[in-house]
Order: C-alpha cells, then sequence, then structure tokens
C-alpha cells in the first residue's frame, strides 16, 4: 500500500446557521487517507460524518482549517475549479442512489462524462465499459425505476468511477438496500479497492465498518477513535 | 468555448418529457407572435390597397396639384385660381406634360322633356383623360381646338346616360346643360363608386364654357404633369413665379402626389405600429409565463440540480441548460406564431378581397424579440439554478 496521502485534512472546523440557531457541525478534525485506503467513517446521527464527506468531496467548504486533495488546497479554488474537482478526482455515492430518473442506466454514467467533455461516441463506450465493470451490462438501458435498489447502487458506482477518481465518497451506501445487496455493494467495494482506489464510506453499521480497513469514529464534531481493522 | 449541443439536447428532452406544460408554456409566445404578424400583415395589405387607390387616381411622381388659398388653413379658401391663370400657365410655363383645371359647378342637364342634375358638372380640359386614365367608352373626349374654341361639347358620364337617355346611344344628341344648348360627343368608361362618390354621375364640358354655362370661371383644383419627374421643382417654381406675378400674392398653393404617398404612407405605418404594439403586450404576458414555469420547473429538479453539480456540473453547464430551454419555448412559439400569423391574414384578407402581403420583416423582427423575451425571462431562473448550493440541492425533498 502507497503511504502518499490522497486527502489530508487539517483542523477543519464548520459552523452553519440553522435558522438563528449556530451549529457547529465540525470542531477541529484532522484526518490523513492514504492512496489505496478503504476508510469507515462511523458515529451517531448529528456527530458530523456527512458535513466532512461533504467537504472532503468538495461540494462544502470549512469554515476555518485546509483540505488538501491531491496535494491541491481547495481553500484556494474557485466555484467552477470545484466543480471540476468533483467531475475529475471525485466519485460520489449516495444512500438513495441519486440516479437521474429520466435517464437509462448507461445514459446516467454518461453523465460525468459529458460535463468532462468526452466525445458522444468515447461516452457511450467507456459507460458501457464501466457498466460491465459492475456486472450490469445487460441492464445498460433500462431507467432506474426498472431497477432494484442494489442494480441502481451499482449504476451509481459505475458513474462515480466514469472519470478515474482519486477518491471514491459514499454516504451510507448500503442505507437503502435489504442486507444481500448491501452485501454485494460492499464486495464490490472490497474488489474496486483491490485494484488499488481509495475509498471513504460513511456508515453507522459496525458490520459494514469492520469490511473496510480503518474506522475513524466521530462524536460531536470531533474525532474520538481512528482504529485499524485489520 | 462553450458547448451549446448538450444544453440543447438537454433542454429539449426535457421539455418533451412535460409535453403538455410545453405547449401550454408555448401557447403565451405563439398567439402573441400570431397576432402582431397577422395585424402588420393586415396593415400592409391595407397600406398597398389604399397606396393603389391613390394611384388610380391617375397620379404619379411627376404630379403636381395647383389649388387656390395658400394651404393653410383648413377651411374652403376663396377660389382665387381662374381660367385665365390656366391658360397663362399654358402658354408660358415649359416641361408641362399635361394641365387639367376643374371647374366645378352644378348643371341641370335637359333632354327634351327629360331632365336630370348629376353630381357634378365639370369644366375640364382636353387631358382629363390622361389625367383620369378615363377615356371614352363610346364617341370621343373633345380637343384642345375644340376647348379653345368654346366649342359646345359635352362628355357624360355612364349614370347620366343611363338616366337621360335609358338605353339607346346619346352620341350626337342636343342637350342643354342650364339652358345652353350642347351636343353629347362621348360617354366616359365605367369607373364606379370612389370612397362613396359615383365617378360615372357627372358631365364634363370644356373649360372655356364653364362660365358661360355655370357662371364661374374659378378652379377647384388644377392637375399638372411634368415630361419629367425631375422637372417638377423647376415646373413648380415656374409656377410660383408666374402667379405671383399675376395675383401679387400668394394666394395659392401646390402639393406632390409623392407627398401625399408619403402622408398616406406614414399614416398607415403609425396605425399599423401603434395596433401591432397593443398585440406585442401578449408576448410581453407570454414571457412572463415561462419565467414563471421556469421557476417552478427550478423548484422542481433542485434535487437533479444537486445530483449534476455533485458529479462535475459547472454553474454556467446548469445555466445554459435552463436559459436554453426558455429559448426553444420561445423560438419554437415564435415559429408556430409566425405559421398561424400568416395563414390567418391570408385568410382574412382574401375573406375582404385584398391582397395579401406577407410581412417577412415582422416575422424576422418577431423571431428575434422572441428570442429576447426568452432570454429575458429565461436568465433570472436559470442563473438561480446555477447559484444554488449542492448540498442543500441535494438534501431537497419535493
Amino acid at each position: 500500500m502507497s503511504d502518499k496521502p490522497v486527502v489530508t485534512i487539517n483542523n477543519i472546523t464548520k459552523t452553519y446557521m440553522m435558522g438563528k440557531v449556530e451549529v457547529k457541525a465540525l470542531q477541529g478534525i484532522s484526518l490523513t487517507v492514504n492512496r489505496g485506503e478503504f476508510l469507515s467513517i462511523m458515529g451517531p446521527s448529528g456527530c458530523g460524518k456527512s458535513t466532512m464527506m461533504h467537504i472532503i468531496g468538495c461540494l462544502d467548504r470549512p469554515t476555518t482549517g485546509h483540505v488538501l486533495l491531491d496535494d491541491v488546497d481547495i481553500d484556494e479554488l474557485d466555484d467552477n475549479s470545484l466543480a471540476e474537482i468533483r467531475n475529475k478526482k471525485v466519485g460520489f455515492v449516495f444512500q438513495t442512489f441519486n440516479l437521474l430518473p429520466k435517464l437509462n442506466a448507461v445514459e446516467n454514467v454518461e453523465l460525468p462524462l459529458i460535463y468532462a467533455g468526452l466525445k458522444t461516441e468515447e461516452r457511450r463506450s467507456r459507460a458501457l465499459e464501466l457498466l460491465a465493470m459492475v456486472d450490469l451490462k445487460e441492464r445498460a438501458f433500462h431507467r432506474p425505476a426498472e431497477m432494484s435498489g442494489g442494480q441502481s447502487q451499482r449504476v451509481a458506482i459505475a458513474r462515480a468511477l466514469a472519470n478515474n477518481p482519486s477518491i471514491i465518497m459514499a454516504d451510507e451506501p448500503t442505507g437503502n438496500l435489504d442486507s444481500r445487496s448491501g452485501a454485494e455493494i460492499i464486495h464490490l467495494f472490497s474488489e474496486l479497492n483491490k485494484k488499488g482506489i481509495t475509498l471513504i464510506m460513511v456508515t453507522h453499521d459496525q458490520d459494514i465498518a469492520n469490511s473496510s480497513k480503518r474506522i475513524v469514529r466521530l462524536k460531536d464534531g470531533l474525532v474520538v477513535a481512528d482504529e485499524k481493522v485489520r | 468555448m462553450i458547448n451549446l449541443a448538450e444544453p440543447l439536447k438537454l433542454a429539449s428532452q426535457s421539455l418533451l418529457s412535460n409535453k403538455l406544460r410545453t405547449i401550454l408554456t408555448t401557447m403565451g409566445v405563439v398567439i402573441g407572435v400570431a397576432a402582431v404578424i397577422t395585424l402588420v400583415s393586415m396593415g400592409e395589405g391595407a397600406k398597398s390597397y389604399v397606396l393603389n387607390q391613390i394611384s388610380g387616381w391617375g397620379v404619379g411622381a411627376n404630379s403636381i396639384t395647383l389649388q387656390p388659398g395658400d394651404g393653410a388653413g383648413t377651411s374652403i379658401p376663396e377660389l382665387t385660381l381662374t381660367y385665365g391663370d390656366m391658360i397663362a400657365i399654358r402658354e408660358k410655363v415649359k416641361k408641362i406634360q399635361y394641365l387639367m383645371p376643374e371647374i366645378i359647378g352644378r348643371g341641370r342637364l335637359k333632354y327634351g322633356a327629360k331632365e336630370y342634375t348629376p353630381g357634378y358638372t365639370l369644366g375640364v380640359s382636353q387631358d382629363y383623360p390622361l389625367a383620369y386614365k378615363q377615356k371614352a367608352a363610346e364617341g370621343r373626349f373633345f380637343s384642345l381646338a375644340e376647348d379653345s374654341g368654346r366649342k359646345r361639347v359635352a362628355v357624360i358620364g355612364k349614370t347620366v346616360a343611363r338616366n337621360l337617355f335609358g338605353n339607346f346611344s346619346p352620341i350626337g344628341e342636343k342637350i342643354k346643360i342650364n339652358g345652353v344648348g350642347f351636343i353629347v360627343i362621348g360617354i366616359l368608361e365605367e369607373k364606379g363608386a370612389m370612397l362613396t362618390y359615383d365617378m360615372d354621375d357627372m358631365v364634363l364640358i370644356p373649360s372655356s364654357l364653364a362660365e358661360l354655362t355655370m357662371g364661374t370661371k374659378n378652379i377647384w383644383e388644377m392637375m399638372i404633369t411634368t415630361n419629367d419627374e425631375k422637372d417638377v421643382p423647376e415646373v413648380m417654381d415656374e409656377i410660383t413665379k408666374l402667379l405671383l406675378a399675376r395675383h401679387r400674392r400668394i394666394d395659392f398653393h401646390m402639393h406632390t402626389q409623392a407627398g401625399l404617398i408619403d402622408i398616406t404612407n406614414n399614416i398607415l405605418n403609425a396605425l399599423t405600429g401603434i395596433v401591432s404594439a397593443i398585440a406585442a403586450i401578449s408576448l410581453l404576458v407570454g414571457g412572463i409565463g415561462i419565467m414563471n414555469i421556469m421557476l417552478v420547473a427550478v423548484t422542481e429538479r433542485t434535487r437533479e440540480i444537486g445530483i449534476r453539480k455533485a458529479i462535475g456540473a459547472k454553474r454556467r453547464d446548469i445555466f445554459l441548460q435552463f436559459v436554453m430551454e426558455s429559448i426553444l419555448i420561445t423560438l419554437s412559439g415564435a415559429v408556430l406564431g409566425i405559421t398561424i400569423g400568416t395563414l390567418a391574414s391570408w385568410g382574412i384578407m382574401s375573406a375582404l378581397k385584398l391582397e395579401a402581403v406577407i410581412a417577412y420583416n415582422a416575422a424576422a423582427i418577431a423571431c428575434l424579440v422572441a428570442l429576447l423575451v426568452g432570454l429575458f425571462f429565461g436568465v433570472y431562473p436559470a442563473v438561480r439554478a446555477s447559484k444554488l448550493d449542492p448540498v442543500d440541492a441535494l438534501r431537497f425533498e419535493v
């Protein structure tokens, strides 16, 4: 395993306003994730897991502190550059899949490739390749409504992998799935990790967290534990 | 370089997936554009009709109308131009093609025991057929020699002929006009009614006999044409000098037919413009409808926007996707509106037996305006969409 860091976060805080109440979601978190890691973030709801995910994934900015993604300090980037990083370096997998319902599987996988500026034919062949990788080639022209939860999540994973990202961010990826489909997804993640893909996964399920290699526990916006699984 | 093909594809996909809404939103633009096109086409048709009518009076760019009075007042002026003035102009002013005075009076016609008083009895020159593009249908018109020689000859209109002679030919018959004996030498071709005035209900006599017959030698109007258009200013100048020398004051005025056509054109253009502007208000209303729907669409698709942003869509990508939808709606509305408007104006004009004039300019302008309306009312919703925070947008539940 390489020990070159993909993500370095340094003492980040995040404060936002909920109506008139100030919420301190993150209160000073530092963490380094190396290339090839498979990391789980655990903690009770409201501990700041999702906020941390969003910040590492460049969807949001920290109130204070620094985030380095592939040695780039994202504080210094404007919205357009952040969008480009999300497109090229980060792949998101959500609890609710977040596929576009009017597009079929292959079109959903093509979306990040469109924003990356690939030509139509390149997009299609790359998207089909990715669907084959998650074992869904025969469902390529089905819409999300015609697929099971597990299949939808595999389409979402194919979409996350589209632009060969440095890191996959998965937010409760098995939360909306039955245990068998959930296990399939975790198995797929392990396979991807074996191929060298870095994964960060938010979960509150200890069994699922145990299938990753490292668990970071948050509580009240702070890291309370950081342990290796095996 | 900005790639417009993708946003265009996205916009058309989303419009097609919501067909009824798209059609209803488009209607505002369709109705607005169709109304403008119809009214402008009808205005153009009316204009060409009126201008044709004016040319039907025998006018061209080489004609001058000379009238008594200084031309400033609106009341009927003192009739200061006389038969003598006409003779002077004919003798002294060069480059004149024809000279046609109108000495208007009333004449009681008598043929045997039958009597009839036509609408007008006019003292005119031999140039009448040229000036009014109206020849003698039967017999002939009188000549310059007959006018100058005070020959008592008359040319009558169809209505007069019918009333006085019934079905048999009046050529060569003797009639009396206000007690003065005349010989009928011709019947004018039928011209029909023009602006409610029966052009066939009149008698024409040599201008030299107007005073004897009707007790007046005063000219209402003199139509003059020059040999060439470019001689018009010179001829007007000479006439002014001549009449000034004779009258010692400005008690006459002239206008050209080019001027009359200009004025008519301006009035009709202004009317068409005003009516079209009123119709264009519906375009504005259509635009507001589009903005309304686009704002709803942005809210409905907040989550979609969040997903697109999470996987790398930039503000510009989201902006273009939404603004393209508004532009597509207005442009397709404009095309449909132009088609409907053209068909409608064609239908209305042929029902009115008028020539339809297809307003290509108006069609081009309608497309441009529709594009601007789409942009104007589409930009705000699109900006709103593009500025959505991805985290908030992803959390959004419809």
